[in-house]
This record gives structure tokens, C-alpha cells and sequence, in this order.
């Protein structure tokens, strides 16, 4: 029985290291290969060796997709190519392509300087990795082999994210990868087709939320970094280097443009070029909005943002300063907090989510005296403030999307257990379909329709041909043949090669009907009445009176006989083949009603 | 325990306790547990549940309370396991039945929870844990715990379901390990109860006609003749091979990629010294099965260090098929070399590649795979057939590129599946790379390179195609080289060098990055080993390549950069990278390639061309490269300055390594424990404060980033015991001045930029080089910069922070 089978090795039932493996018709995809940042050993991969008992890695699985550029969807890629050994393809869109090695290497840098960190991938792994990369376009069908393809949907998010369908045949899956169903500033709404694949695989983050309006947290982050600003104070936002921090900063450019402010704004060393780069590299990736004013002004060509000299933390006076990593575990974006965290003048603003064993978890719980290394005690006097500018659908914005592609399937994964069954029961009422939700390890199977694959005889088309219309293949049209199996194959030819190749002699089928109609006149004039009652009403057909008395319409035969027991009745006998079966209906129905008088 | 985390212990187990207060990040368990194993592995765990009571009452919570969430019902099961582990401590909780509450049917196996993956895997993970000492095994035995971990190997989830597995062989081991000590492969019906029970149970199952429950025995055999190596495992053999062989004989096989990971297990332990008919058996096994099952038994054969002839002479057969099939199929006369004997001219061998096309393609690419991983070990088949693998792996090639003509009709069938075929593409040019290795005839070795350049120059080969192709050519222009001594190439590379390049010109004009990378990384390659040729020389010369290689200096892509930095770097070292002058066309004058790579340096905003650069000069400055022979003081001052302010610590540290190189040259290398002359070292030191040496190295000892620290640590380390060696009292006199020294120490300790040191006296340098602990600092440094945001004292205070705090936070993600 043909099936798809789904297994999470992460993101099932959790958020964070993103990997699931999708067997489609005998093809086997994983998709996203993310990291866990919460784990500093092998735990914060997701556990290959289910998939290395299968064999050769590259034997097993036929292509591997990654949906965008986060880390926990894409982390343990080079990982997973360069030491556990995958050497097949890898497919994700052009910006992701493009970000993925940034933050990859960004990440190695942290690990590696923190130490401490065995089993990490190296910086020419990295690269090796990103070799082996096939860059798809946004709608582009690209086929990984003869049987599979996989097209690439808009899905928000963060710039390059993409939901990927992967189809086999007839059968098929989507995944949305994490998607955002709301436009923000600098990004469009994700969008899928009515492709109504077996199954959807959607992400479920905010499976029981319904966001508030995203400007309510922007002006809230606004009035709290310009007050902090206008009381003197610093401003420490630590960010990844790419992806929300833009859409900070195209925040703060506005507000500073329009309210004139003067207080400097910093972006760690490189990044704002290189950020900069990208976002010009992919303008089509983005909104609508920063698409048309383009031309007129780049809005990553930002007038206040400079990029930050290590000596400027130091310097008296406001100012506001973006510096990696975001979860203030290491490098720039601790150092500066370090420096900052005793004066209550300034403020931290976290934007993202941060795991145990950071710095920014600990202020996140509230904790305000940090021991540091050599027992010495930081005291954080400064403001510590919380926004999450996560861009992720909410319930709402999933229940959009299921609607939107009409799939006969969803499965939740990066989700919470407690929230995901929520969103199922929902689904599940509201759009009458299966919703599966299962644990990492856990294998969801589905049974799909068999797809055989038919060849057509060409004599048999040319036939449909010579009819005057073309194939086309938005109208489907019936076409009579006969499928003959034979070497395992399945043909559709016309019924006379059918007989000639099976050698078997053919016998023909005739449905007969008997129409009784009262009159008394003899059987040959009765026969005329018909064949003229019939040309006056079936004028496309060819209607025809036999010399033996006999009329015929196509294949159907009408006769006209004595009735055996009452003179005043004529039997009309009617036969037809199987393929007039309509108008041989049609032309029963008609005589039942009886003869025009004659004039 | 330290005393601030026995402290917290009893808030936290209170707050795990409590169902209201869900554990927000679900790593913390996981480090939570880690933290536990490293305390009862150092100390008596019944020791600790005495002193901390709290944990006792933390399990008798999670054995009592309904609502306490999966995970941390999981948690406690496994931290349950972990204490039980000693026997002492075992004895204890099964005192106070707890055990039996938390392991057997009153537990979470018969209650709601069990529902929960994590919980099931809690449960296994805590058997797992305890199942150490007799004791144990008598729980197991009398609990009816093993009939649970026999039910569970069928568990939906496969973490569970292989973990369940595993038990049992641990169990079997466990159970096993004390009776067959000093006996040699008791009988069945002296083994322990349970270890009677799982045999039974694994019995049972292979008998069964139901596919998984022999999938799942097959799985616990493998691992058992994998991990286990008493002699008990030969008598579990004689009593189960029967059930195996009956398996192997079953049409169709059930299971057979795991039959043959179980006779390979099999194989590979100490079983076949005992039973010699197993070769029997895995013989039969390799005819009944399809080609593209019998690739991984016959590599696993052909790599056991110890099997008959006979049996390897057919193993290595079953992975040669596919390529006499190939072969065959493309033999345009009966003459061509078979890989098999008698497969020349049999019209049937081509049938046994599988009709379909991807069945084709994977079974070509696992035996070319296979046959990969073969080569190189010293146990491969002897005589190795080189010349006809050569030749499979070249006509293959030419299949995939459409190249090849074939004559017959099965070879015409082959060349359509496999034209284009990007996945056979690769896997036969890492073969052919790999047969570089081996010597081949004249008329191979030249077919090779041509089909080696065909993928190269052709515009059809996908960049990662292009990879493989520049890595395989490498590899075969390497092993072509002449012997050492000898000044030339050898004639075939040498015949194929003026195409090569050529093709190397127009793969560094690509549009796509990744070519652009591949060209540069093969010309460096080729460069450092041939650089020193005069053929190679004057080919190149001749050609653009150093010109274009100059200009992807500036290329967009920071990879690229980087590459053609390490190209430059090697071209110049061999003098291939001036511009030719003409009596006709003067020498256009150019910034040399130290200036050139200096700007780099300076100002390009990606961290990869700079680390390119250091390595570079770092390599420059060893082999000592005219230019910067010409005044390395000059070069060192520069470079240090430009690394010492650059933001990537990776390029701060290759500066640290730059610096070594230079003392090494000035005061002899590291390792070798003589210091130098006071006459040397007072040199050496003017030297290094001339080039402000001091002032980088003194800087990095404080960097934010801890490798860079350490790098400094190292060097200073190094350079106090070669110029001041440990006694030499300091010389009477003037005490030279070095306040402003540990002025400016002090602020950058405390993190402040501040001024630069500026003219330093070297007495001074030595002095405070005296003073300073470097060896305290090293041992600080060589811990995790977050070691304190990871101690276990601070998981504990961040667990209990948590608590009813992140609400908002703990769904959120990236």
C-alpha cells in the first residue's frame, strides 16, 4: 500500500532543531537540519544515527531542504554533510543560500571562543557545505531526479524563508518551514497555491495566540529606547546578525528621521554592509513597499546607523548600539553590557528568545546580580525589557494557510505538545481533516491512492486528434482505449491494436430496448414516421431509412415490428452499442413519447 | 556538592514538584540530570539522598501525583535510575518501595502519563541507569519489567522502540557477565532467568511471521554480537542460527538489510573461531540476495581483517558485477578486459543491473561507493584490479556525459539511464580520485585525464560535479609526479597541463561562485606541489591565470576572495605572479602582491579574506618570502598592527601566531628547552619592541575572546622562559621603570581601550614579564568563557528564577 511517512527527529512536539524526514513514494527527504542552542555537546544536533543505520547516508536520502536561514532550522547542516557524511544535494533559495554561511560561521566563532566546544564543524567545513547547495527560485519546479520535484512558496518570516512542496507523482507534501502570515516592515505575507497536497506539515509556534498588532510592540519599543535616549542613557539591543535586527533598524531610521534625534546608532563592525548587501542583493524577497520606493531610496542605506568601533562603548552620552550575539553569551554584546549593566540610566532590550545558560536568560528571569568569573559580582541597575519580534503565524494565520492550500493532512511540529493539541481539535472541526501532531521519533504513516503511471498508444491519440481538438491539459477530457498490463507496464491503446496484440477476435455488444406505441398503421409506413420524426429532431446526426425498412442514427437501429397479440400496437425495436449509450438513451426516451400526428 | 547548590537543591525540587510551575526551557532537565551523574559518579549516592532529603521526597512526589507534567515525570524516572545505580543506594529506595512504585505497574506504566513518548523513554532510560548489579537483575526479573521493555520495542516511537532494544542487550549482558566468567560458553539452560527469558523472547520473534517483531530481534542480535564479547555470545549463537538460517532461506527474505548487519555483527565477533559453518551461511546469503542488498555484506566481508579466500574472492565479486555489467555493456570488442572471470562475453551479465533507473543508479553508486572505501585499507583484495576498475569508472563517466558510444543494445539502455545522472557523476569521480592511487597503464592514465578534462571544460557539469572533478584531477596530476629529485612532469600530466589551464582560465571567469572557489583551491593545490616545475612555470606564465588571479582578489563573494588570497600568496612565493615584461611592453608597474594583500587586510569588511591574508604572511614569514625578507621588521610592525585592531578574534589570534614565527626566528624554535644567549635575547628584544610586539601581545592577554588570550599566554609564556630562564636573579641595579606598564595592564584588564604603551625599555618588558602569574592565568583561561553561566550553581539559581516569570518567553523562539 503506497504511504508517506513522516518522522521529527526535532521540532516534534518542541521548538528548536528542526529536522524532519519525509518518505514520499520510496523518496526520502529530510527537511530543515537545525541546531539546539540550549546544548553545548552532541545533543544539540538532532540524533542522525536513526538515519545512518539505513546505510549510506547519501544512498538513503535523496535530497536534504532547508527552509531558511535561523540556525535551529539550519545549524547542524555542515554537520550533518561535512562529519556525519550526507554528499547528496541541499536545496534552500538564494538569500538563504546567502545568510546561512554568515550565521553559521557566526555561531562557530562563539562556540569555538567559548571553548569548551568539541565535535564542531570548521570554517572550510562551513564552505564545503554550502558548495553542495542547489539555489531554487520562488515557484520554479525543480526536479531532483526523474520522479521527485520539489517548488518553492513565499513564506515570510525572515528574508529568503520559503515553504517548500516536495511531489512525487501524484502524491505530495508541504512544508511551511516557520512562516508569517501579516506583512511586516520589511517583509511580505506568506503565500501558498490551492495545491491541496496530501499532507501539510506546518510549523505551530503560536498555535493558541492571536498576536496583537505588531505596531502596538513597535511604538512601545520606540517611546522605551527614545526615553531611555533622552534621559542620557544607552540603549544595548543584541541581535543576530541578520534578519530582525534589520527591521529594528528600519524602525529606528523612521522614527529618528522623523523625530529628528541625534543620539548616535550603532551596528556591530561589517554587519550593517553586509546586511546591506543582501537586502539590496534580494530586493524582490521583500515587501511591497520597499520594492517600489527602491528606486528612489534604498531603505537599507541607513543615514543614522554607523557601524560601532569597539571605543565607543566607552564614550559619555546616549546612544543606541546593536551587537551580536543575541543571547549575550559571548563577544561584543556581553562586553557592552558588562560595561553598561551598573548605570540605571541605560536599558537592554532583548528581542528574541534566549536559552539557559546565557547571560540574557538570566536577566530575562529576572535575576539582577550575575556572578561573574573570579567571584566577582555584576549588579544589572540598568533596564532590562523583554519584545519579541518573532515573526511567526498565529492561530489565526495557520488556520488561514490550511485553508489556503486545502490539504487532506496537517501535521504540527514546532510547537508545544499542550497548544498543538488545541490547534488540532480546531483543525479537525474545522476543516474535516486528519491532524497529526507527533513526538520527536515519532512516525506518522499515511495511505495515498496508488498512482500508475499509463502509456498512450500513439495511434490512439492521433485518433483523439484527428477529432480537431488539441490536448490541453487544464480541461480534461474522457478518451475511450483499453489498458492492457503486460511486463509490468500499463498502455492505453485503442481496442482494435488491443484485440490484434492479444489475439482474440472481437464480439460486439448491443443494448435493445422495446418501444411500444399504439398504432394501427402497417410497419413500413410506421417506420417512415419514425425516420422522419427523428431527422426533424436530431439534425446533427446522421439519420438513415435502409432499404430494408430499417432507420439508424449512429449505431442505433430502430425497427418497427407487428405486436404479436394486439394488431392496433407497433413494437419499435431498438439497439444500440455501448458507445451511443447516451443518445441510444436519448432516442428511447424520445419514442416512448410517441409520433407527431401526421399533417 | 557545593554548598550554595545543596542550598538551592530543596526550593527546586519543591518547584519541580508543583505542577502550577512548569520548567520553561526543556534543556534544563536535561543538564539538570547531567549534573546529578557527575555527582554520584564521584561521590556515594546514598550519601546524597541522606544529606538531601528532598530528592527521596521529589520521587515519592512523581510516584504519587497525578499531574505532574510528562517531562518531569520522565525526569524523575531517570533520576531515579541514576541513584539505583549503586547498589547500596538501590537497596534503599527499594527499601521504601520506591522502586517497584516508580518501575512497576502502580507507577506511571498502568496511569495516563504513560501516554507521553518522553515518559516511556524516562522509564527505559531509568532501567537502563540502574540495571548495574545483581540486585538489579533480580528487580528486573521478579518487576515484570523486561515483559514491558519487550512490548515496548514495538513502541511507535522509534527513540523509545531502539532504546527498548538496547536494553535488552544490556540486561542479557548484564545478566550474563557473572556466570560465564571463567566458563567456557555455559549452555543455554544453565543461563540466569532473565537472561533465559530474553533468549526465549528473541526465539519467539524470529519465529514470528509478523516482519517487525523479527526487524526488532534482529536489531538486539546485532547489537548484542556488536557490544558483548564474553564467550556466552558463541553458545547464544549455536542456539539461534538454526532461527537465522531459516530467515535466510524465507522467499522473500524478511528483513534483509538487517540480516546482514547481523551476520556481519556476527562476523566481526569472536563467533567464527568457534563455528566455522557462519562463512557457510553468509555465503549463501550473499547468492540469495538482490545485487544492491549484497553490496553491503560483500564491503563488510571484504573489511573483516580475517575470512577464507574463497569467501572474499566472492564478495568482491558481487561489488565488481556492476562494473563488468558496465563494462560488458560497453565493450565494442570482446577483447576489452572483464572484471570478472568468464563475465566477458556473457551476454547475461548486463541483465543483472536492475531495469529501472534509479534502482540502476543506486546500485552503481554503492558499489562504486563501497569500492571506495576499499581501496586504501591494507586489507583490500589482492591483486587489486586497477586496470579494469580504471576502465569501468571512465566509461561510466563517459555514459553520464553522453561521451561514450555504446555499441550494443544494453549498453545503449545503460547510456540513457545514466546521461546527465548528476548522482553517479559524483560517486565515480571520488572513485576515480581515490584510484589515483594505484598505478594504471599508459593508455588508462591518458583516458582518465581526458575524461577529466571533458567534465571540467564542459558546461553541463554542475558546480559540485566541477568540485569533484578539480579534486579528482588533482589527485591524479599528484601521483603522476615524477620521483623527488627529478625536475619535471611527468609526460601525461605534462601533456594535458596547456589544456588544463586553459580550462582553469574560463572556470575563474564563472558566474557562479562555488566554480570560482573550486578553480582557485585546485590552482593553489597545484601550485604548492609543482610551483618549483619548470614546464608547470613556463605554462603557466604564459597563460592569464596569475592575472585573474589578481584580480579575484576583488572578487564579491568573501569565499572567493579568501581563495584567491591563499592563491596569490602561493604563486608569489614562487615567483609566479610578477608581470611579464617585453622589450615591446614594458612592465606595467603594479602594487606587489605584500601590498596588495595588506589592503586587504585592512580594509575588507569580510573575516575570511583577512584570516586568508594572516595565513598567508604567517606561511610568507616561516619560508622567508623576498619581500618580506627584505625587511621582516617592517612586515611584522605592519601586520601586527592591522591584526591588533582588526574586530575577528580568528585574525587577532593568526597575528598571535605571526608574532611566534617571529620569535622563533629571532630566539629559536618552541619546545626545545635551551634559552637563548643574553646576547641574543637582548636583541631579540629590541627587535620586538621595535615591531610593538609587546603592546599587541600585552593587549590580547586581556582580548574579550578567550583564544586570543590564550594565544598571548602562550607566547609570552614562551618567550619569559627563553629570554628569562627560571632562577636567573634579576640583575642587580637600577630596577627598571614599569609603572606605566602595569598602568596600562590594569586598564585593559578592567576593559578600557586607553592610550598605547608606546617606547618601551625591554629590561622593563622583562621585568614585568617576571611579575606576572602567567601560568594562574592559563589555567583560568583554558576553562569555558561561560563556564560560571554553566555551573550547575547557576542552573539552579536560573531554574528557580524562572518560575512564574517567563510566561510570555516560553514559547517564543527565533
Amino acid at each position: 500500500m503506497p504511504e508517506i511517512r513522516v518522522t521529527p527527529l526535532g521540532a516534534g512536539q518542541d521548538v528548536g532543531r528542526s529536522c524532519i524526514l519525509v518518505s514520499i513514494a520510496g523518496k526520502n527527504v529530510m527537511l530543515d537540519c537545525g541546531m539546539h542552542m540550549g546544548f553545548s555537546d552532541d545533543r544539540r544536533f538532532p540524533d542522525f544515527s536513526y538515519i545512518t543505520r539505513s546505510g549510506r547516508l547519501t544512498d538513503f536520502l535523496d535530497c536534504v531542504i532547508i527552509s531558511h536561514f535561523h540556525l535551529d532550522h539550519c545549524g547542524a547542516l555542515p554537520y550533518f554533510s561535512e562529519m556525519v557524511g550526507y554528499d547528496g544535494p541541499i536545496y534552500m533559495t538564494q538569500p538563504t543560500q546567502a545568510i546561512c554561511p554568515i550565521l553559521l560561521e557566526d555561531y562557530r566563532k562563539i562556540a569555538v571562543d567559548k571553548k569548551g566546544e568539541a565535535n564542531f564543524f570548521t570554517s572550510q567545513m562551513i564552505k564545503d557545505c554550502m558548495k553542495k547547495v542547489v539555489a531554487v527560485h520562488l515557484h520554479q519546479t525543480v526536479q531532483v531526479d526523474d520522479e521527485l520535484e520539489i517548488k518553492a512558496y513565499y513564506a515570510g518570516h525572515v528574508l529568503g524563508a520559503a515553504m517548500f512542496q516536495i511531489k512525487v507523482g501524484s502524491e505530495s507534501v508541504v512544508y511551511t518551514g516557520d512562516y508569517n502570515m501579516t506583512p511586516d516592515r520589511h517583509l511580505g505575507a506568506a503565500w501558498i497555491d490551492k495545491c491541496r497536497p496530501n499532507l501539510l506539515i506546518t510549523e505551530s509556534t503560536y498555535a493558541t495566540t492571536i498576536r496583537d498588532s505588531k505596531r502596538c510592540r513597535e511604538r512601545d519599543f520606540l517611546k522605551k529606547v527614545h526615553e531611555t535616549v533622552e534621559r542620557g542613557g544607552k540603549v544595548l539591543i543584541p541581535v543576530f546578525a541578520l534578519g530582525r535586527a534589520q527591521e529594528l533598524c528600519i524602525l529606528l531610521e523612521t522614527f529618528w528621521e522623523r523625530m529628528d534625534l541625534k543620539a548616535p546608532i550603532y551596528f556591530s563592525t561589517g554587519l550593517t554592509e553586509k546586511a546591506n548587501h543582501y537586502y539590496k542583493l534580494f530586493i524582490p524577497w521583500t515587501n511591497q513597499k520597499i520594492r517600489k520606493t527602491f528606486v528612489q531610496r534604498n531603505m537599507f542605506e541607513f543615514k543614522h546607523i554607523k557601524a560601532f568601533d569597539r571605543a565607543f562603548a566607552d564614550s559619555p552620552g546616549p546612544m543606541v548600539v546593536f551587537a551580536t550575539p543575541g543571547m549575550l553569551h559571548a563577544g561584543q554584546s556581553l562586553q557592552i553590557f558588562r560595561k553598561w549593566a551598573g548605570n540605571e540610566k541605560n536599558m537592554v532590550i532583548m528581542p528574541g528568545y534566549c536559552v539557559q545558560g546565557t547571560v540574557g536568560h538570566k536577566i530575562l528571569s529576572g535575576q539582577r546580580k550575575l556572578e561573574m568569573e573570579g567571584r566577582q559580582v555584576l549588579e544589572v541597575k540598568m533596564q532590562v525589557e523583554y519584545m519579541s519580534f518573532s515573526a511567526h503565524a498565529d492561530a489565526k494565520g495557520i488556520m488561514q494557510l490550511v485553508g489556503q492550500a486545502e490539504p487532506e493532512n496537517v501535521l504540527l511540529v514546532h510547537g508545544e505538545a499542550k497548544k498543538m493539541e488545541f490547534l488540532k481539535q480546531k483543525i479537525e472541526q474545522e476543516f474535516r481533516v486528519s491532524c497529526y501532531m507527533p513526538a520527536n521519533g515519532e512516525t506518522v504513516t499515511l495511505p495515498t491512492s496508488p498512482s500508475i503511471p499509463v502509456g498512450i498508444s500513439l495511434g490512439l491519440l492521433k485518433r483523439e486528434m484527428a477529432q480537431g481538438l488539441l490536448p490541453d491539459a487544464k480541461k480534461p477530457r474522457l478518451l475511450h482505449g483499453t489498458l492492457i498490463m503486460k511486463d509490468s507496464n500499463f498502455r492505453l491503446v485503442s481496442s482494435e491494436q488491443a484485440l490484434k496484440e492479444l489475439g482474440l477476435a472481437e464480439h460486439q455488444l448491443r443494448f435493445t430496448c422495446r418501444v411500444h406505441l399504439h398504432d394501427t398503421r402497417k410497419e413500413q409506413e410506421m417506420a417512415m414516421r419514425v425516420y422522419s420524426h427523428l431527422k426533424s429532431v436530431l439534425k446533427d446526426h446522421c439519420v438513415q431509412h435502409l432499404p430494408d425498412g430499417s432507420v439508424t442514427v449512429e449505431s442505433i437501429l430502430v425497427q418497427a415490428a407487428a405486436h404479436s397479440e394486439d394488431p392496433g400496437t407497433k413494437v419499435l425495436l431498438v439497439s444500440w452499442t455501448y458507445q451511443d449509450e447516451e443518445l441510444g438513451s436519448y432516442l428511447t426516451s424520445l419514442l416512448k413519447k410517441g409520433l407527431p400526428q401526421a399533417s | 556538592m557545593d554548598p550554595e547548590c545543596a542550598r538551592l537543591l530543596p526550593a527546586l525540587c519543591a518547584v519541580l514538584a508543583d505542577p502550577r510551575q512548569p520548567v520553561a526551557d526543556d534543556t534544563c532537565l536535561e543538564k539538570l540530570l547531567d549534573w546529578f551523574k557527575a555527582v554520584t559518579e564521584a561521590g556515594s549516592s546514598l550519601l546524597l539522598l541522606q544529606e538531601h532529603p528532598c530528592l527521596v521526597e521529589l520521587l515519592f512526589h512523581a510516584l504519587r501525583a497525578q499531574d505532574l507534567s510528562p517531562r518531569t515525570l520522565s525526569f524523575a524516572l531517570r533520576l531515579a535510575g541514576v541513584f539505583a545505580a549503586q547498589e547500596n543506594c538501590f537497596q534503599h529506595l527499594q527499601q521504601g518501595e520506591l522502586l517497584p512504585g516508580l518501575f512497576g505497574e502502580p507507577g506511571p506504566l498502568g496511569a495516563a502519563a504513560w501516554v507521553a513518548p518522553s515518559v516511556r523513554s524516562g522509564w527505559i532510560q531509568g532501567l537502563r541507569s540502574l540495571a548495574q548489579h545483581p540486585s538489579a537483575l533480580r528487580f528486573l526479573a521478579n518487576s515484570g519489567a523486561v515483559d514491558t521493555i519487550f512490548s515496548l520495542q514495538g513502541d511507535p516511537s522509534l527513540f523509545v522502540a531502539s532504546a527498548a532494544g538496547q536494553l535488552l542487550v544490556h540486561i542479557l549482558d548484564l545478566a550474563m557477565r557473572e556466570p560465564a566468567e571463567g566458563r567456557v560458553c555455559p549452555q543455554a539452560w544453565d543461563w540466569p532467568v532473565c537472561a533465559r527469558k530474553i533468549v526465549c523472547h528473541l526465539e519467539d520473534c524470529l519465529r514470528s511471521d509478523a516482519a517487525p517483531r523479527v526487524t526488532q530481534a534482529l536489531h538486539v542480535l546485532t547489537t548484542t554480537f556488536g557490544h558483548c564479547h564474553g564467550l556466552w555470545t558463541q553458545g547464544l549463537w549455536v542456539q539461534l542460527s538454526p532461527l537465522v538460517a531459516c530467515l535466510l532461506e524465507k522467499d522473500p527474505m524478511p528483513a534483509p538489510h538487517t540480516l546482514v548487519d547481523l551476520l556481519l555483527s556476527v562476523a566481526r565477533s569472536s563467533v567464527p573461531s568457534s563455528d566455522p559453518g557462519l562463512w557457510e551461511t553468509v555465503a549463501q546469503t550473499l547468492t540469495r540476495l538482490s545485487p544492491t542488498q549484497a553490496g553491503p555484506l560483500a564491503a563488510g566481508i571484504l573489511k573483516l581483517q580475517d575470512c577464507p579466500q574463497a569467501l572474499r574472492i566472492q564478495a568482491f565479486n558481487v561489488l565488481l558485477q556492476p562494473l563488468a555489467c558496465v563494462l560488458e555493456a560497453a565493450a565494442q570488442a570482446p577483447a576489452t578486459p572483464g572484471l570478472l572471470e568468464g563475465a566477458a562475453g556473457d551476454p547475461m551479465a548486463v541483465d543483472t543491473l536492475p531495469p529501472s533507473k534509479s534502482a540502476c543508479v543506486g546500485l552503481l553508486c554503492s558499489a562504486l561507493a563501497h569500492l571506495e572505501l576499499l581501496q586504501p585499507l591494507p586489507q583490500r583484495p589482492s591483486p587489486w584490479p586497477q586496470a579494469p576498475l580504471l576502465a569501468a569508472t571512465v566509461t561510466i563517466l563517459r555514459f553520464c556525459n553522453g561521451s561514450a558510444a555504446p555499441s550494443s543494445e544494453a549498453g545503449g539502455r545503460l547510456c540513457t539511464m545514466l546521461v546527465g545522472c548528476v548522482r553517479v557523476q559524483r560517486a565515480a569521480l571520488d572513485f576515480l580520485g581515490v584510484l589515483s592511487q594505484g598505478l594504471g597503464p599508459q593508455e588508462l592514465v591518458t583516458q582518465v585525464f581526458a575524461v577529466l578534462l571533458e567534465y571540467l571544460m564542459s558546461p553541463d557539469s554542475s558546480p559540485m560535479v566541477l568540485k569533484k572533478a578539480f579534486q579528482a584531477t588533482l589527485r591524479w596530476l599528484l601521483s603522476s609526479a615524477m620521483p623527488p629529485g627529478c625536475c619535471d612532469l611527468e609526460p601525461c600530466a605534462q601533456l594535458v597541463l596547456g589544456e588544463l589551464l586553459a580550462m582553469l582560465q574560463k572556470r575563474l571567469c564563472s558566474p557562479c561562485w562555488e566554480v570560482r572557489d573550486s578553480g582557485l583551491e585546485f590552482l593553489t593545490q597545484v601550485t604548492r606541489h609543482w610551483g618549483g616545475q619548470a614546464s608547470f612555470r613556463q605554462v603557466l606564465l604564459a597563460s592569464e591565470l596569475p592575472e585573474l588571479t589578481r584580480q579575484l582578489l576583488q572578487d564579491p563573494e568573501s569565499y572567493v576572495r579568501a581563495s584567491a588570497v591563499a592563491a596569490v600568496g602561493q604563486l608569489s612565493s614562487w615567483g609566479l605572479l610578477a608581470a611579464p615584461s617585453s622589450p615591446e611592453q614594458p612592465a606595467i608597474p603594479q602594487e606587489t602582491p605584500l601590498e596588495a594583500l595588506l589592503l586587504i587586510l585592512t580594509t575588507d569588511s569580510e573575516g575570511f579574506p583577512r584570516r586568508a591574508v594572516m595565513r598567508v604572511f604567517t606561511e610568507w614569514l616561516r619560508d622567508g618570502h623576498a619581500e618580506v625578507a627584505e625587511d621582516p621588521e617592517r612586515f611584522v610592525a605592519e601586520v601586527l598592527r592591522a591584526a591588533g585592531k582588526d574586530g575577528d578574534w580568528e585574525v587577532r589570534v593568526q597575528g598571535l601566531e605571526l608574532a611566534l614565527v617571529f620569535l622563533e626566528r629571532l630566539l629559536g624554535p618552541r619546545g626545545s628547552s635551551a634559552v637563548a644567549p643574553p646576547s641574543v635575547t637582548a636583541r631579540a628584544m629590541r627587535a620586538l619592541c621595535q615591531v610593538q610586539l609587546f603592546e599587541f601581545a600585552f593587549r590580547s592577554l586581556f582580548d574579550c575572546d578567550r583564544p586570543v588570550a590564550q594565544k598571548s599566554c602562550d607566547l609570552l609564556l614562551f618567550l619569559r622562559a627563553t629570554a628569562t630562564p627560571p632562577g636567573s636573579p634579576q640583575e642587580a641595579g637600577d630596577r627598571p621603570n614599569v609603572a606605566s606598564v602595569e598602568a596600562a595592564l590594569r586598564r585593559w584588564r578592567a576593559g578600557e581601550q586607553g592610550q598605547p604603551l608606546g617606547e618601551l625599555a625591554p629590561e622593563a618588558i622583562l621585568a614585568v614579564l617576571r611579575s606576572m602569574d602567567l601560568e594562574a592565568l592559563r589555567d583560568t583561561l583554558a576553562k569555558s568563557s561561560d563556564h560560571v553561566e554553566r555551573s550547575p550553581q547557576s542552573l539552579l539559581q536560573d531554574m528557580l528564577a524562572t518560575v512564574g516569570v517567563l510566561g510570555d518567553n516560553e514559547a517564543d523562539c527565533y
